[in-house]
């Protein structure tokens, strides 16, 4: 495996190649040609224009990364040597979890960790929410954690001040296992490595990075992290969000997705949107982190907030927005195609993950609209994305 | 580029005209990016092999090599022939290393050498992610052989990397001592397809022979009558750093001409005595076995060895160096059953330490990261035992060597193994099994070239017809009174030096009556301080008094002042009072403790042994001592950190000189 690491490495490192780009070369080397990552290197490029359909542009990018194997090697051993690993996409010790979440577009090849890897088969949950998180909802935090760490759960903390580090912090005061996904290269977090060294050893805590393991904290690269946070997660609890920022975009995005996300219920005077998560199809649940069955029916009334007016308006216009990004006509087969590439899916469902206001007939009339959408025998009838189907076996192990 | 072509260039680059068969085969190899291991005997012209196909790359050909007389040898010839060739190594200052560095990342370099343990250093590692890297050479690759004679833990990390380079990327592997074994594990580590190349062994021109003696002064004195018999310069090896500056003084005495070369030197006098070997400045160098490797001297006339080597292939790789030019050289080993055993078995035996020192380094590191210093001061451990300790645990998967900042910290990965002690024990067999092999050599009464060719895994060999045993020319002592007198004169007038001189010369180097394992002076110092001996005998106050009158004679001293001493007696008082009355020169009590220190002795290395006595000497009455030279007093001179602290101490009281005196010097370990 060690000599296939360079290739997996370096094939990471191609430049403006995004995740589902590179995830479906992999897949064509891998499970189309059945070829390891080195023979797919020494190929010429009269093959790859041939068998992976790339164009010259690509073959321009993997010319220069080869050009760079030699670096990127001694790279590789100086991360080695000092006690990483390295865990790709296709290896039996990847997230399911995450590879389940993201599917092909967007779970990362190639994982940078430190610690228990173990940790990365466990059930998890994640409890995100704001860096200035005030007491009630580090005290939830705290509590969830408390919860999850006796029932064996992995807590996913993205190592952000608040309730990251709350819930960091708790899951190993109740002597839980954590996964601390880093905003940053793995390379450049010796303070951490210090601070946590004796729960790595134990195998209490496994540090775990997707990005390059030289790469310095950035903005960027902590948005980008998220998605890997709700990815690793099995179920996400959210303490404390506002109406803006790494967590609500990243509550949205999964309740598009469909994942469940349990919201803590605020109390009145609560500054914050956990309620729009709410409305928005979010799970409430208490400060003990049960469900309730009716938002509106286990607290006393006055405790409902009330959005007024104002926010009403707010919020309406940031959901216009948000629909805007993501809902204009000329983008809607785009949407389906990718949502249909890693899952088949009812019209129902389709409709349900894509928030649409669609009828479930219209639905199915326009998927037999769009080219290489397949539809399944069975009732109701279930589509999927001719092609791409193959890909999902990857990672199906 | 076919072989004429090649053999063009080379003639243009090289003013050579042909490439020797196996030569080209590796070349031709190379130039293809395959992986080539090549072991021949030196002066075979093994570095052609990768010096000429490097010309032909478009980057930098990166050579690892331990021996840094080798690196400065190859850049300066390769300079002469007009290639840009550079080397990074811990002689050259940090500022010099960065800009070769740079030049590097830059690609104005076409080949660079640099030291394995590069391979740990960040500054480096950086670098080379942004370097054009066309070809790795490892030099000396038995090195990475834990059965090699010389395993050193930074090839673990060159192996690694060659391991980790995708398939069709140069990599050359050379070495002229390799038994089929290490062979054999060399081709394992580095894999992917290596070819290998071996050449035959036999060194026609050496004229080996063992000459059996029953003392160390033989020794001293066959080479006295003897040495200046030989034509030309050569080495003179010892086995401890002590014995390199006795057998120098010794030559001195007897007016050979000779200098001394061990690993306490500078680095810039080491410099200095390689550029001086070249010259034939000197009869001859005594050396640590440190000396001599990867000098491109093609004379060397001969290779004495003082000191039997620990394994038959340690021998012929320390006598490889001599006579490359195929004229007659001669390989002489002395053999002193009566002393030569112990050393080599010491060695063997603390090849590997204790169990529970690696138990006390892991235990150390469970509770948290720590440096090699720090890793030092929580265990006790000899700086050497550390570092043994670090590479076995490294290379058992039970710690990572973890860079912070600059440095390197150890952690213990999870999940770690429990150590296994059962390696040690072979590679302790192993090399027992390899000194039994030298001690079959020294008593040989066959060809012993034959005997060195067979072992290294070379079965073409045949009788040599010119060591001791095939010309039946075997060497006896023989010698009158006048040398016995000689010896004794000698060792009665040398007195060890010790070197503590401080950069503002006001404390010099002082000088010991003699060392402490050295005759039967540590037997004495040991009787009075530990046995309730009462005060140094007499002899041992003459003999400082001689020392002092060889050393101190030019000098005025204003005041004795003694060491003050750790636990309780006055032995030193007492000493130093006596000197005090026969130099008639004033004593002073005046120096004392702050706190109470530790015997020095029970520190295992320098960190904790500097740590006992930072800040611990006081003065009570300073006027006394301004702008005097004193003569500092006391028993034993181990590490030199007590007299250093001293120094430092009362040249911030603004005295004038301090020159240090003692009864005996330790050779290490003595105590």
């Amino acid at each position: 495996m060690n000599e296939e690491l360079l290739y997996w490495f370096a094939l990471t490192q191609l430049k403006n190649w995004g995740i589902f780009k590179k995830n479906q070369l992999i897949v064509k080397i891998i499970t189309e040609q059945k070829i390891t990552l080195s023979q797919f290197f020494n190929l010429k490029s009269d093959n790859y224009i041939e068998n992976f359909n790339l164009d010259k542009s690509d073959i321009i990018d993997l010319d220069r990364v080869k050009k760079e194997l030699p670096n990127l090697s001694f790279l590789l051993e100086d991360l080695l040597a000092q006690g990483y690993e390295l865990i790709t996409i296709n290896s039996s010790k990847y997230s399911k979890t995450l590879k389940e979440n993201l599917k092909l577009k967007y779970s990362p090849p190639l994982l940078f960790i430190k610690g228990n890897s173990q940790l990365l088969q466990e059930d998890s949950i994640a409890i995100v929410g704001s860096r200035d998180a005030d007491e009630i909802s580090l005290k939830f935090t705290d509590k969830i954690a408390e919860i999850a760490s006796k029932e064996f759960k992995v807590i996913i903390s993205g190592f952000a001040k608040g309730v990251d580090k709350q819930a960091l912090d708790s899951a190993i005061k109740y002597n839980g296992h954590s996964i601390i996904v880093l905003p940053q290269g793995i390379m450049t977090f010796n303070s951490g490595f210090n601070k946590y060294y004796k729960e790595i050893q134990r195998g209490d805590v496994l540090v775990l990075s997707t990005f390059h393991p030289k790469a310095p904290w950035s903005v960027q690269l902590a948005m980008s992290r998220n998605p890997i946070i709700y990815g690793l997660a099995k179920g996400i609890y959210v303490a404390q969000s506002s109406d803006k920022g790494g967590t609500w975009s990243g509550v949205i995005d999964g309740i598009n997705k469909g994942r469940k996300i349990f919201v803590r219920l605020p109390y009145t005077n609560e500054k914050n949107a956990n309620n729009i998560l709410i409305q928005k199809g979010a799970i409430p649940v208490d400060q003990g982190g049960n469900l309730i069955e009716n938002k509106f029916n286990q607290l006393e009334f006055n405790d409902v907030p009330i959005i007024n007016d104002d926010n009403k308006k707010e919020i309406s216009t940031f959901d216009l927005s948000v629909n805007a990004q993501i809902e204009p006509k000329a983008s809607i087969d785009d949407r389906i195609r990718d949502l249909l590439s890693y899952s088949e899916l009812t019209s129902k469902e389709i409709i349900k993950t894509l928030n649409l206001d669609w009828k479930i007939q219209k639905m199915t009339s326009h998927l037999n609209k769009i080219p290489n959408i397949i539809k399944l025998t069975g009732k109701p009838s279930k589509f999927y994305l001719k092609g791409d189907k193959r890909i999902n076996n990857l990672f199906g192990e | 580029m076919d072989r004429i072509e090649a053999e063009k260039k080379l003639n243009e680059i090289f003013k050579i005209d042909h490439f020797y068969d196996t030569q080209w085969s590796v070349i031709e190899k190379i130039l293809k990016g395959e992986k080539v291991l090549l072991i021949e005997k030196t002066g075979f012209g093994k570095s052609l092999c990768f010096q000429f196909p490097a010309l032909l790359f478009e980057g930098t050909t990166i050579v690892f090599t331990p021996l840094i007389a080798l690196m400065r040898d190859q850049v300066n010839k390769l300079d002469s022939l007009g290639i840009i060739a550079k080397c990074i190594n811990s002689n050259q200052d940090n500022e010099t290393n960065s800009r070769i560095i740079q030049e590097a990342i830059k690609n104005q370099i076409k080949i660079l050498y640099i030291a394995p343990e590069r391979m740990e250093n960040i500054e480096w590692l950086n670098a080379a992610r942004q370097m054009n890297i066309s070809m790795i050479v490892v030099d000396e690759a038995h090195c990475i052989s834990t059965w090699g004679h010389d395993f050193r833990p930074a090839y673990k990390r060159i192996v690694n990397l060659v391991n980790l380079l995708h398939a069709n990327f140069p990599v050359l592997a050379t070495t002229a001592t390799a038994t089929k074994s290490v062979e054999e594990d060399i081709k394992q580590q580095i894999g992917k397809g290596i070819y290998s190349y071996r050449g035959n062994l036999i060194r026609d021109n050496f004229r080996l022979f063992v000459i059996k003696v029953n003392s160390e002064d033989e020794k001293l004195i066959w080479l006295g009558q003897n040495l200046n018999k030989i034509d030309g310069t050569g080495l003179v090896y010892t086995g401890t750093r002590t014995n390199t500056e006795i057998y120098a003084k010794w030559f001195d005495y007897i007016g050979i001409k000779s200098t001394f070369y061990n690993a306490d030197l500078e680095p810039a006098t080491r410099e200095e005595i390689e550029k001086g070997l070249l010259a034939n400045r000197w009869k001859c160098i005594v050396s640590t076995n440190a000396l001599g490797m990867g000098v491109d001297k093609p004379d060397i006339r001969f290779i004495v060895h003082t000191q039997t080597p620990i394994s038959p292939i340690h021998y012929y790789q320390e006598i490889g160096r001599a006579g490359r030019d195929g004229k007659n050289t001669f390989i002489i080993l002395f053999f002193n059953p009566n002393d030569d055993l112990s050393l080599p078995k010491a060695f063997i035996e603390g090849s590997k330490p204790s169990i529970s020192k690696y138990q006390k380094v892991i235990s150390a590191l469970k509770n948290e990261r720590l440096g090699e210093q720090k890793l030092m001061k929580a265990t006790n451990l000899k700086q050497n035992e550390v570092r043994t300790i670090k590479a076995d645990l490294i290379e058992q998967n039970i710690i990572n060597e973890v860079n912070e900042n600059k440095s390197k910290i150890y952690e213990i990965k999870f999940n770690a193994p429990e150590v296994n002690f059962q390696p040690f024990n072979e590679l302790k067999e192993h090399k027992t099994k390899d000194f039994e092999k030298m001690i079959e050599y020294i008593n040989l009464e066959s060809c012993r070239m034959d005997f060195l060719c067979n072992y290294l895994g070379d079965a073409s060999s045949n009788k040599c017809n010119k060591c001791d045993n095939d010309t039946n020319h075997i060497v006896t002592m023989n010698y009158d009174d006048s040398w016995k007198q000689k010896i004794d004169e000698f060792h009665g007038n040398y007195f060890p030096v010790l070197e503590v001189s401080s950069h503002n010369g006001k404390l010099i180097d002082g000088v010991a009556a003699s060392f402490y394992g050295v005759s039967n002076v540590g037997k004495m110092i040991h009787h009075s301080k530990y046995e309730n001996g009462g005060d140094f005998p007499d002899n041992l106050l003459k003999l400082a008094l001689r020392a002092f009158k060889k050393k101190f004679k030019d000098l005025k001293f204003d005041l004795i002042i003694y060491v003050p001493p750790t636990v309780s007696g006055n032995l030193v008082r007492n000493f130093a009072q006596k000197l005090s009355e026969i130099l008639k020169i004033p004593i002073s009590h005046n120096l004392h403790k702050s706190r109470e220190t530790k015997p020095q002795k029970i520190f295992q290395n320098a960190v904790l042994k500097k740590e006992n006595v930072q800040n611990v000497f006081s003065y009570s009455k300073t006027n006394e001592i301004m702008n005097k030279n004193i003569l500092l007093i006391d028993d034993i001179f181990d590490s030199g950190y007590t007299v250093k602290e001293i120094g430092k101490y009362l040249i911030a009281l603004d005295v004038a000189l301090i020159a240090p005196l003692v009864i005996a010097k330790t050779v290490g370990g003595d105590l």
